[in-house]
């Protein structure tokens, strides 16, 4: 070991700050915060209705939300985040399908209502005419 | 020397990872292609601006990450939360334009409502209408039946003209009312005593009976002759037959049809005076003429 002290000192100080800037990309604070928006997102979406008209959007966030929590216990922190970020925009995801596939079926239904009044005006129209001219 | 390469190769390779052309990934291109055709949709574009700009936000950070290399994992992610995104503004899209047509549907219903309902005001309006039309058919029926009241009501008066205009005549010859009917005294200033010839100071007021009865043609009367009680009662008796034909001889050959006339003798009986003077046996030599009364004048006669 003939290196010089101060080059060794150098040295110290750069492996120093090499392992602190690696460690700021390992080492993620526990996600408990994200999971838990993302339980809520997931609760939230959890509808019979949603349930009814986006099952399988539902079940990938409830999937999602899961595996987040077994990324949080395998201290993978880092995916634990990704995984509670995906689960919660899944979550509205299969709650935007399930409001979609409502309101479209609404709207089929109120055109067939409407078309159905007209109908039954012009009937009724047809009757008081008939009436009229009697 | 050695040391030198030591120090400077990590740091090196740490630069590098900031500053090379990132690479290329599947999801990413995916995402960045959602987001293209999202925002080329009319419908989101209109109707989820908000969700699109989101959309976008994600996609440039993932896109960042990807040009700064990070992990594949990381850029995997973040381009699957910008097709979640894009998800849920085109879903939110798709909403907005179905509640549009329920609510234009709900208002296409009320336009149709009050239209059905303005037909059906017209429609009682043109039954009320009818029934004003009716009301006011009814009315000139009533009109028609008040004008025939009126009518008939002015028949009752010409009547009562024609009853108050027969009193007048009556009047002229002294008529009096009674439970028989008017009666009309033709004294005996008609007759000598003893004779049923009718004397010429008594023809006006057989004349005046003629006109009467020729104007009132309805009218029937009951010519009755009357006597003092001079002389045998049977004598008197065939003497008030002979006056009260005399009378009646008189009228018909005015012009008076003899089914309005009919004779009755009662002699001496019934005087109206007493017999015991001259004044009060004058009095008694009559003829009375006593003119039935008809349905038409009971009311206003009585």
């Amino acid at each position: 070991m003939n290196i010089p002290r101060p080059i060794r000192i150098a040295t110290t100080v750069m492996t120093s700050i090499l392992f602190a800037v690696l460690g700021g990309c390992v080492t993620t604070p526990v996600p408990s915060a994200q999971l838990a928006v993302a339980d809520a997102a997931v609760q939230h979406a959890n509808t019979s209705s949603t349930s009814q008209d986006a099952p399988a959007e539902l079940q990938i966030a409830i999937a999602k939300l899961s595996s987040a929590r077994q990324a949080e216990t395998n201290r993978d922190y880092e995916r634990a985040i990704q995984l509670a970020q995906e689960a919660e925009v899944d979550a509205q995801v299969a709650e935007l399908t399930a409001q979609s596939a409502r309101t479209r079926r609404a709207a089929v239904e109120s055109q067939d209502a409407a078309h159905v009044l007209v109908e039954e005006i012009d009937r009724q129209n047809h009757r008081r005419a008939d009436q009229e001219s009697q | 020397m050695n040391t030198r390469m030591t120090v400077l190769v990590p740091l090196a390779a740490l630069f590098a990872a900031c500053t090379s052309i990132p690479e290329q990934n599947a999801a990413l291109d995916q995402a960045t292609s959602a987001v293209d055709a999202a925002r080329h949709n009319p419908q989101v574009a209109a109707l989820a601006p908000d969700e699109l700009t989101k959309a976008a936000d994600s996609l440039r950070v993932a896109e960042q990450a990807a040009t700064d290399h990070a992990a594949t994992a990381t850029v995997n992610h973040l381009a699957y939360m910008t097709l979640q995104r894009v998800r849920i503004a085109n879903d939110t899209a798709s909403s907005k334009a179905s509640q549009a047509v329920v609510a234009g549907a709900a208002a296409e219903r009320d336009k149709l409502l009050l239209e059905a309902r303005t037909n059906e005001a017209a429609s009682a309006e043109y039954a009320a209408d009818n029934a004003e039309k009716q009301l006011a058919l009814s009315e000139q029926n009533n009109d028609r039946k008040a004008a025939e009241l009126a009518n008939a009501d002015a028949a009752a008066i010409r009547n009562d003209a024609r009853v108050s205009d027969l009193e007048m005549q009556l009047k002229d010859l002294n008529a009096k009312q009674t439970d028989r009917g008017m009666v009309v005294t033709l004294g005996d200033v008609l007759f000598d005593t003893g004779k049923s010839q009718i004397l010429a100071s008594g023809s006006s007021n057989i004349t005046k009976l003629a006109d009467f009865f020729k104007r009132n043609p309805a009218r029937t009367a009951l010519i009755e002759g009357y006597t003092d009680d001079v002389g045998a009662p049977s004598v008197n008796l065939e003497l008030s037959q002979q006056r009260a034909n005399a009378v009646m001889t008189a009228l018909i050959s005015l012009g008076v049809p003899a089914g309005q006339l009919a004779t009755l003798a009662h002699g001496e009986d019934m005087p109206t005076a007493d017999n015991a003077t001259a004044a009060g046996r004058q009095m008694n030599r009559r003829v009375e003429i006593v003119i039935a009364p008809t349905s038409k004048d009971v009311v206003s006669i009585e």
